[in-house]
């Protein structure tokens, strides 16, 4: 009973299960296991508490999600805890809170990546959050009625709000900053040039240096996540993955779907179809990484340059092997639960020479792009020691893939949660301790080689693949009805980030739940950590940097 | 003054001979008046058609070039009707004025913006005796009224009522500041070669001979003469024009477009237009005072005065495309701390030098 409990553990000394039950001690009162993680029932008044014990004490430094739900009798806020260190080492804490009065502890302060997973729980589910900073909708506007995904609500009441009743954004012109200067609000958007899609910065400007910087987000939101929990498993819910990160990220999202599901349904993919899955995710990547480099040379040079047509022309080709692999430029819908739609495109030495011939051509087109742009000096003189995000603000955040690694936060699902055909691969995590812009765009280019040496790996794996073994599907049943209550948390390695599904189960052939874990919606979160005190093109580089796809963060 | 510069020493200036051509001359102060009024028509609008190719066609092709497209190639042989669709387009667009927008000083920017610019025309000697006034400060004045722009940016930025705008046109003033000085000095260095404000003694002076290899004359062009003063002359010059990696005050990325924010339809031509105008302005003064002017072999001399600033011209467009723009406070820094800095050392060096050598 005493260990774990005094003492705080040595790094990479994990707990076990009895140990954690210890550590909660009496303030757990039932257990709810999930298929992915323990789960310990908490009192809504001591999240807190216990939160900052599985922090402080056993290490579980990441908050990954916030999934609220609302159920005949209660509602139920579930906060998945994983550990940079280890991301497989995962726990939930259930607060469950009454219908009538859904009041619970905030998160926010010890975990501040809490702060907007806790609004969007209120905003859409209708829990209420007790010494949250800032407890207001986030991705509908502030005069909506209701809250879309708990039980009362009435979806045919329509929702008639004047122009009026509207915050007007030009009203709040003026702001103290408490210093002693006089500053100006700015909004940033939604319409304007570097905000990647519809993002609304609300920007506190003193002369050109920022002061304070709150992203409104909501503009894109298409309730992804109901329409997911109004789908069936087996085939309605794969088309909607590609439509949250919409630029070439498709397959990166499906296999986050997938994996979940696979896991409730206890669903075994043959090896053949894990390898081309992994293939076609590592060619997203690619295409994903080349937009961002992209768009950042975008940001940064503020014309349109030769950088961003010389990325699309790269791109392009990625993009036509994906056709060939997948039927689409776009929407790809290739995934299936249990395996892939179909075997690679017939002839297959053709589609082998092509991608092979775009892989030798890759080696070339990195390095001039290190020439044009990485190794310019106005380029360096405005990315390094910008945008600064230390590792620790970083976790604190929750912030993962890219923009986590060129913090210098080891973390990687693909090897430290291993799913497909990763672990059988040899390939590198690429991290860089820059921190700052240029250390995140140096990651993402590292990437793009470590991907085209899993490609070229996979490739080789295909061609060799015996073929009467070229099994592209498990058997799986017609209607998937996963039991009653089961639910789970899985994540997969996105372009972005952790890209995490949470499924719960009511024993029909739809989710009762579907939450969605959105990298972008985490790391856009640290843009005020990175770009306050700094100036606007600053803020302009920063935003560029977390390569964020709005579609993805309003979901 | 040097007989082998027959154009630039007699001094008969291209009001003058449309007044004698014309007969105007004849009429006294009115008729030239009326003869300097249509020399200075035909300058205005050479510069001005060169802006029309150079904004809706040329600089597509050319930024097309950098980047691997194609652009525009509908209309016409290589898409250069593209420029009377243009013109259509733009012209016929509602003129959208902000609520908030300060009438006389809002309506007014444009017009300062492309007028400055034309002005600084006037001394430019273009060959072939397409010439407008020579007057003893040529130099002085063309600095002198290519920063009225500035006042320009200025009004526009503050009179838009837009606070991307604003931002615009502080960043404007901020640059051209710290850029013109160092812009002045280094072309103050090349006075000290020339001996003279006036333009065409400036390029008489460079008509000499530099050094003769195998029997042809380099001329002593004082962009070879002094080569460090001509890549300073150029750097400050792009800030001053506004251009990557300068181009702070329009920033598309950061202020959405900066100043011009709010400008639509023919206000719109008419700042995009003073911009193109000095781009050229720019263009020829570098020409002017570093390039030997209109001088070259074979070609009539307004051929080449023109191959001179479209050659600018294209320096500017490839820089826009290959280059990342700096940040506004490392954009002073480098006009005060290093440009500034280093444009006086060239100009003691070089008053040192033609000291001695006098």
């Amino acid at each position: 009973m005493s260990t774990g409990i005094e003492q705080t553990p040595a790094d990479g000394e994990t707990l076990t299960e009895d140990e954690l039950e210890a550590l909660i001690g009496d303030r757990a009162i039932a257990r709810d296991d999930h298929m992915n993680a323990p789960g310990f029932v908490v009192n809504p008044d001591e999240v807190q508490s216990v939160l900052s014990d599985l922090k402080e004490r056993a290490g579980y430094d990441h908050l990954s999600s916030v999934t609220a739900q609302e159920y005949e009798d209660r509602y139920e806020s579930i906060y998945h805890l994983k550990k940079y260190a280890d991301a497989s080492d995962e726990v939930s804490v259930v607060v469950p809170t009454a219908s009538d009065d859904p009041v619970s502890e905030s998160a926010e302060p010890v975990f501040r990546t809490a702060d907007w997973h806790e609004r969007e729980a209120y905003d859409l589910v209708g829990i209420e959050y007790a010494d949250h900073p800032d407890l207001r909708r986030i991705l509908l506007p502030e005069t909506w009625q209701g809250h879309p995904l708990s039980k009362g609500y009435d979806q045919e009441k329509p929702q008639v709000v004047t122009l009026s009743e509207h915050a007007n954004p030009l009203e709040s012109d003026h702001r103290e900053s408490g210093g002693e200067s006089d500053t100006m609000f700015l909004n940033i958007g939604p319409h304007h040039p570097a905000t990647h899609g519809v993002l609304h910065v609300e920007t506190v400007l003193d002369g050109e240096t920022v002061v304070d910087v709150e992203p409104d987000i909501g503009y894109l939101h298409r309730c992804e996540e109901q329409m997911c929990q109004q789908g069936t498993y087996r085939h309605q819910i794969m088309p909607y993955p590609d439509r949250w990160d919409y630029v070439s990220s498709g397959l990166l999202n499906e296999w986050s779907y997938a994996r979940a599901i696979e896991d409730l349904a206890d669903i075994e993919v043959p090896e053949y179809a894990q390898v081309i899955r992994t293939m076609g995710a590592e060619l997203c990547r690619i295409a994903s990484h080349m937009l961002a480099l992209g768009t950042f040379a975008l940001d940064v040079y503020g014309e349109f340059t030769a950088i961003f047509q010389y990325t699309f022309r790269d791109r392009e080709v990625v993009q036509d092997i994906l056709e060939d692999l997948t039927g689409q430029r776009m929407m790809f819908n290739y995934f299936r639960v249990g395996g892939v739609a179909w075997d690679l495109p017939e002839p297959r030495e053709e589609f082998f020479e092509k991608t092979r011939d775009f892989l030798d051509e890759l080696p070339a087109k990195v390095a001039e792009y290190n020439d044009m742009v990485t190794s310019n000096e106005i380029f360096q003189t405005r990315c390094i020691d910008t945008g600064v995000l230390e590792p620790e603000v970083a976790k604190d955040y929750g912030c993962t893939g890219p923009v986590a690694r060129g913090s210098g936060v080891d973390y990687d699902l693909r090897r430290d949660d291993p799913y497909g055909y990763y672990e059988n691969l040899d390939w590198d995590v690429v991290t860089r301790d820059g921190c700052d812009n240029y250390a995140r765009v140096l990651t993402r280019m590292e990437e793009v080689e470590e991907s085209a040496k899993i490609i070229q790996q996979c490739l080789d794996l295909l061609e060799d693949w015996p073929e009467d073994d070229r099994e592209v599907q498990a058997n799986v049943p017609r209607t998937l009805k996963p039991d009653a209550d089961a639910e789970t948390y899985r994540a997969v390695e996105a372009a972005k980030g952790e890209l995490g599904i949470y499924i719960r189960s009511d024993g029909t052939d739809k989710p009762g739940r579907f939450k969605i874990r959105s990298p972008c919606f985490s790391n856009l979160q640290a843009l005020g950590e990175m770009a306050e005190g700094e100036y606007i093109p600053d803020l302009v580089a920063s935003l560029g940097s977390l390569d964020i796809v709005l579609g993805e963060v309003d979901r | 003054m040097n007989a082998a510069t027959p154009l630039q020493s007699d001094t008969v200036l291209l009001p003058e001979r449309i007044g004698e051509l014309t007969g105007l001359a004849e009429f006294g102060l009115a008729g030239e008046l009326l003869a300097t009024f249509i020399a200075a028509f035909i300058v205005g609008n050479l510069m001005l058609a060169m802006t029309g190719v150079a904004g809706p066609w040329a600089k597509r092709k050319i930024t097309a070039a950098f980047t691997d497209r194609i652009a525009v190639n509908h209309l016409g042989p290589g898409g250069i009707l593209i420029i009377v669709a243009d013109s259509v387009r733009l012209l016929s667009k509602e003129n959208i004025i902000p609520e908030n927008a300060d009438r006389p000083a809002y309506d007014l920017a444009p017009i300062v913006i492309a007028g400055s610019a034309l002005l600084g025309f006037a001394v430019i000697p273009m060959g072939n005796g397409v010439h407008l006034a020579d007057p003893e400060v040529g130099l002085v004045y063309v600095f002198a009224v290519a920063g009225i722009a500035s006042i320009g940016l200025m009004m526009a930025g503050y009179a838009s009522g837009n606070k991307y705008s604003m931002l615009g046109g502080l960043r404007a003033v901020a640059q051209n500041i710290a850029y013109e000085i160092p812009l002045v000095v280094t072309g103050m260095s090349v006075v000290l070669f020339a001996g003279s404000l006036r333009m065409s003694e400036i390029v008489a002076a460079q008509s000499e001979p530099l050094i003769t290899i195998a029997g042809v004359a380099i001329p002593a062009w004082y962009a070879l003469v002094n080569p460090f003063a001509f890549v300073l002359f150029l750097i400050a010059n792009f800030a001053e024009v506004g251009r990557n990696p300068f181009d702070m005050p329009e920033a598309p990325a950061e202020l959405i477009a900066g100043y011009q924010t709010e400008y639509s339809s023919v206000y719109f031509v008419l700042v995009y237009l003073g911009e193109f105008l000095h781009i050229f302005l720019g263009g020829a003064i570098i020409t002017t005072i570093f390039l030997g002017g209109p001088a070259g072999p074979v070609l009539p001399e307004i051929v080449w005065f023109i191959i001179k600033i479209w050659a600018v011209f294209l320096l500017t467009q490839w820089l826009r495309s290959a280059i990342p723009r700096v940040r506004i406070d490392q954009l002073i820094e480098i006009g005060w701390k290093g440009l500034l800095v280093l444009s006086f050392a060239n100009l003691f060096l070089t008053a040192a030098i033609v000291g001695v050598i006098q």
